[in-house]
């Protein structure tokens, strides 16, 4: 055997996973079409945002990688929705692209155990079983052993390019598309499909007349996705706003007719969240202007990336819209923006652990899952690596549930459900998302990544300090009372508390925590963090309890497993729509079975039943 | 929607015997801590919970906050795993009224038991190796059969108008969501600032509910039946008049004898509505002990009737009595009067009194027709709005509770991740009636409403 693991691609899904499984001790090799692209963001140069930022830091507690490529390339930080409440804050920052890919690079580079290798995969070996991976075959012809193989080919497969009427192969402007490998995935009983996805033009800044935009400043402070660090220094440099108008949309309604997407030139089905400018103006005939969001692609670069108006038009219609937003008057395009249109796996076929059903090793992760975002590429790529690993060490695969992580709604919502547009994390796909705030992603996963062996033991202990200190916290404030003596130093209309205790105090929604530690100097000798985890878990007490309640209810059918070799053809009385369900997605537990869209009360109870029966005949 | 059918151990109850009045009916519980639930309502709590299994307990059900006794009982205790389900578990003896059968499946719902789904306790049973395995079949059938044609178990009696008007409600609460929803997925700068949550429809959402869960009451008397007597004064033509609507009507349940002098009483349906109707002695003066005690009953009932038929005789007309009785009620909707046998006169009818032949039986349809709408306060038709199962008025009223959270909420401007908690509290209830809201749905709503995405 050549290698424990083969990993295909060096996008996000690729870069975590192949560290996941070297880190575990695992002999690895990369292959990806070039070493130079290895954690290129092919779109826009941020990281983080809504539930994404949470996802984030959920790679960190389990010991990945993408908190600390992003903390050290941040050139602009964010807290997002401050005013909305704790379950739906995130962090976002703004990379310095090239610094972000660069850094990536030498990561792997310098990882132990990992090997990095350019080359094209063509083909995924079997064994003569035809069941069990046995290693890949690549477009030069090396054929690679491997015990288990994690496919991350993202845009790549088969990936085609539109500007207007050009068309070429390719995963991504400028780089070949990788050929060969889906019909070599076809021929083996897989079932793919085609989706869509674009991105805008970068411009050059020394086009723009900056002065016509309004300037968007990153938070004065910038905070650091990783747990393990605590502050950030780097150079935080401004976004810029500017708007289409009516002259730029009737340019684009004129030439509607050029783009790919209206021509059926495109099959694959774009994210409708990231609609295109096109489809903007087409979709929503009313709205007089479309918000853009200048931001840069790095220090000391030219490209600006124009956040807002992806396109796949035709470059001369590109520049004679752009023309008429305010301060692109004169704007030169570096590169145009383009729809990419690619194969991907429909996620049904994976089991939780994102193994193929079909042919045990091989492991998929990433666009190549019909999602898209580098977070959400970035989260299945460690857990595919966490678990080809775990698989090696023939131990169980870890699957996160729903009421612990998004990396858990987003691989259950996969192969559960499937999807039929490229799927991006919202906090709503979440039904329990005050449990999953972005500051507890470390107290739901930093012990699962150090049982795993991804997270120290200094980290752990950290932990378990931060946890003791947030008791803390919460017991001081349970038990300090407000005093008269407390009224001089304390704002305006706190006499309606005296004598109430600090905890019920901040309940108020009028009320925070500084005002109370300003008080309690006891407070503010606790790391700024702790202090405002303590007062979120006050505040929203009652609806995390309410919450808890439902998660208990919901475990409880997670908890009730499905065996993998499970017949459903012996189980009688269920309808055969339901039948065929059951045996496509293979669910792992009750819980899961009763998530598939379908599938019916009734044949869920009905399923109770001949489990129950069939684990009492083993007994 | 709660997967309530696969929970396996939480205390479930339901009504065991069937849903009509007889004299004794039988409440099953069963599931983690039914005893010490139950003794919760029960006056002999202290000795029920120590009780062993295989004891049977005498006592009064007590509802605690209205310090009130509703029903003297006996109750049966089981204790694990030597029950039907396997499971600790509680009998409870009742008298067979039916309102005093939901008002203790209310209390025991109040205490915490949730009402079981079809065939539930059956599975457990199984689940608990109580069965062999061709029983255990059976409860596949049992569990497919109930809920074939049904979303959810509150389906089961939901006219298509009702249906619709709680989709209606549902779909604004979406659109509702989706306005808080998109709030928290995109940041500010996205979606060009806040867009203010309105409240109105909160309010708006939560009358309607309301008035659907008013309808209850009408419901409930097209589920229990409702009492209707006939009064008036001898040979006015009540006998013929109830004789003519039992003839007409072909779904007597049963039908009791009293004596002539007495009363007689005879299950029958009026345009749907199931009606215990009484043909009373009639009002007049009487010395016959016999006779007295029979007017004195007969009194009663007409006391006691939602509503009543005084017969006037046409061929008379308005007697004293019948002006002084017509004079104090006519005002009411209490009392509908009819003018019997125009066939044999062509008196004029006085305004606001029906003119009936129950010998032709001419103005009997118009007469039916009256007697419906008089009792559902509603003109009745096929799909009329009306909710008559105990399960939809809890949802439903559920669901307000929820709304009022998230009205309170809003006032109070609480963030919008905690509002959005009760909306979905408040959708999934109306989804357990009509169909789940998924998150997908409430995107799909988002991307089709919103211009959102850079
Ligand atoms: C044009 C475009 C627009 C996008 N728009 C958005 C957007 O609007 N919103 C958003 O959230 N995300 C967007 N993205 C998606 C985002 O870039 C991806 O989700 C993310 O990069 C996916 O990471 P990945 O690791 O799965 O794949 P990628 O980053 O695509 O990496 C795949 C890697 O695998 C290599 N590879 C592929 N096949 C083979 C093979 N057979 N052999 C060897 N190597 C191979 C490739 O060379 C590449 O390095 C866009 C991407 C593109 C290209
Ligand atoms: N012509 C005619 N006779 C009627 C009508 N209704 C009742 N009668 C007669 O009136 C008499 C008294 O009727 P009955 O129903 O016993 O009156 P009750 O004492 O009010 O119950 C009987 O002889 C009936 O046949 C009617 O509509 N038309
Ligand atoms: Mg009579």
């Amino acid at each position: 055997m050549d290698y424990d693991v083969i990993v295909i691609g060096g996008g996000h899904a690729g870069i975590e996973a192949s560290l996941a499984v070297s880190r575990l001790g695992f002999s690895t090799l990369m292959i990806t079409q070039s070493l130079d692209a290895i954690g290129r963001l092919s779109c826009n140069p941020a990281i983080g945002g809504l539930s994404k930022g949470n996802i984030v830091r959920e790679v960190d507690a389990l010991g990945g990688e993408m908190a600390r490529l992003i903390d050290a390339t941040m050139i602009q930080y964010r807290t997002l929705n401050k005013r909305k409440g704790p379950a739906v804050q995130a962090p976002r920052a703004q990379a310095d692209k090239f610094l972000y890919n660069r850094l990536a690079m030498d990561t792997l580079g310098r990882q132990a155990n990992l090997v990095l290798f350019q080359d094209t995969v063509v083909e995924i070996l079997v064994n003569t079983s035809g069941r069990d991976v046995s290693g890949v075959l690549t477009e030069r012809g090396n054929r690679i052993n491997a015990k288990a193989v994690i496919m991350t080919t993202g845009t790549f497969m088969d990936g085609r390019v539109f500007i207007g009427e050009y068309q070429a192969s390719s995963g991504r402007l400028g780089e070949p598309a990788a050929l060969g490998l889906g019909d070599s995935l076809r021929g083996m009983g897989f079932v793919l499909g085609r989706m869509k996805t674009g991105t805008p033009a970068r411009v050059a800044a020394s086009s723009l007349n900056f002065d016509l935009m309004e300037e968007q400043p990153g938070d004065s402070k910038m905070l650091p996705f990783s747990f393990g660090k605590n502050s950030i220094d780097r150079p935080s440099v401004p976004c810029f706003i500017t708007f289409t108008n009516e002259k730029t949309h009737t340019i684009i309604s004129k030439n509607m007719h050029r783009s790919p997407l209206y021509s059926g030139e495109i099959i694959g089905n774009g994210p409708r969240y990231c609609p295109s400018l096109e489809d903007k103006v087409v979709r929503f005939p009313d709205r007089n202007r479309h918000q853009i969001f200048v931001e840069p692609e790095g220090i000391g670069s030219q490209e600006m990336y124009l956040n807002g108006i992806s396109t796949s038009l035709p470059e001369d219609v590109q520049e004679a819209f752009l023309r008429t937003i305010p301060g692109l008057e004169d704007v030169r395009i570096m590169r145009p923006g383009y729809a990419v249109e690619y194969d991907y796996m429909d996620p049904t076929q994976l089991y939780p652990s994102l193994e193929t059903k079909k042919i045990s090793g091989l492991f998929v992760a990433g666009q190549t899952n019909g999602t898209s975002g580098y977070e959400e590429a970035a989260c299945q790529g460690l857990m595919a690596g966490i678990n080809a690993a775990l698989k090696l060490q023939s131990k169980d695969p870890l699957i996160l549930s729903r009421d612990l992580a998004y990396t858990g709604v987003l691989i259950d919502d996969l192969v559960t459900l499937g999807t039929e547009e490229p799927y991006r994390m919202f906090t709503s796909r979440a039904e329990y998302r005050l449990n999953l705030r972005h500051d507890s992603a470390d107290i739901r996963l930093v012990p699962l990544g150090y049982r795993i062996g991804l997270q120290s033991e200094e980290v752990f202990d950290r932990l378990n300090k931060k946890i003791e200190g947030i008791e803390e916290i919460k017991a001081l404030l349970a038990s300090r009372y407000m005093k008269s003596s407390d009224l001089d130093s304390a704002p305006e209309g706190f006499s309606r508390h005296l004598g109430k205790k600090f905890g019920q105090i901040l309940k108020n929604p009028d009320v925070n925590i500084d005002q109370l530690s300003k008080l309690e100097p006891r407070i503010e000798e606790y790391p700024r963090e702790w202090i405002s985890h303590s007062e979120l878990d006050i505040k929203y007490e009652g609806y995390i309890i309410r919450q808890m309640k439902q998660v208990e209810r919901f475990n409880k059918m997670e908890k009730k497993r499905i065996p993998r070799d499970f017949d459903y053809d012996l189980v009688e009385g269920i309808s055969s729509e339901s039948r065929e369900k059951l045996k496509k997605i293979k669910p792992c537990s009750i819980g899961q079975a009763s998530r598939i869209s379908g599938v019916r009360n009734s044949d869920i109870a009905v399923l109770m039943v001949m489990l129950k029966r069939s684990n009492r005949n083993e007994e | 929607m709660e997967d309530y059918i696969y929970d396996t151990d939480d205390p479930i109850v339901a009504l065991a015997t069937a849903w009509s009045e007889s004299a004794l009916a039988v409440i099953r519980t069963s599931g983690r801590g039914s005893v010490e639930l139950f003794s919760r309502v029960f006056s002999n709590s202290r000795e029920l919970k120590k009780s062993l299994g295989f004891t049977l307990h005498y006592g009064y059900i007590v509802d605690q906050n209205r310090k009130k006794r509703i029903d003297q009982v006996t109750a049966a205790v089981y204790r694990a795993p030597k029950s039907y389900t396997g499971q600790e578990s509680v009998e409870i003896f009742c008298h067979g009224s039916l309102p005093g059968i939901e008002l203790i499946i209310t209390l025991l719902k109040d205490v915490g038991f949730r009402e079981a789904g079809p065939g539930e306790f059956t599975m457990r049973a199984f689940l608990n190796g109580k069965m062999d395995l061709s029983q255990a079949e059976a409860v596949a059938e049992i569990v497919q059969s109930k809920s074939r044609q049904a979303h959810s178990l509150a389906l089961n009696r939901l006219s298509g108008g009702v249906f619709d008007r709680i989709d209606t409600i549902k779909k604004k609460l979406v659109d509702l969501m989706s306005i808080i929803e998109v709030q928290l997925d995109y940041p500010d700068d996205e979606i060009g600032g806040d867009t203010a949550v309105p409240s109105d429809s909160v309010l708006h959402a939560i009358e309607e509910l309301e008035t659907l869960i008013d309808t209850y009451r009408v419901g409930r008397i097209f589920h229990e039946g409702v009492v209707v007597a006939f009064a008036g004064g001898t040979n006015a033509g009540k006998s013929s008049l109830f004789n003519l609507f039992l003839k007409e009507d072909r779904s007597i349940v049963s039908e009791i004898n009293g004596t002539t002098r007495d009363y007689i009483e005879s299950w029958i349906s009026i345009n749907g509505i199931p009606v215990r109707l009484f043909d009373t002695a009639g009002l007049r003066n009487a010395d016959h002990p016999v006779e007295l005690e029979g007017i004195r009953r007969s009194e009663e009932i007409i006391k006691n009737a939602a509503v009543v038929l005084y017969v006037i005789d046409g061929s008379v007309g308005m007697t004293d009595e019948d002006l002084k009785v017509f004079q104090e009620k006519g005002k009411g909707n209490e009392y509908m009067f009819i003018w019997n046998k125009i066939d044999e006169s062509d008196k004029t009818v006085p305004r606001g009194v029906f003119p009936v032949s129950a010998v032709t039986g001419k103005g009997f349809s118009d007469l039916e027709k009256a007697i419906s709408s008089g009792l559902t306060g509603l003109e009745i038709s096929g799909s009329e709005l009306m909710i008559d199962s105990l399960r939809q008025r809890e949802l439903l009223e559920r669901a307000v509770a929820a709304l009022k959270g998230v009205k309170k909420s809003l006032a109070n401007k609480v963030s919008l991740d905690a509002v959005a908690l009760d909306l979905k509290d408040g959708l999934d209830a109306l989804g357990e009636i009509t169909g789940e809201v998924s998150s997908e749905d409430i995107l799909n709503n988002i991307f089709s409403g919103f211009c959102v995405g850079k």
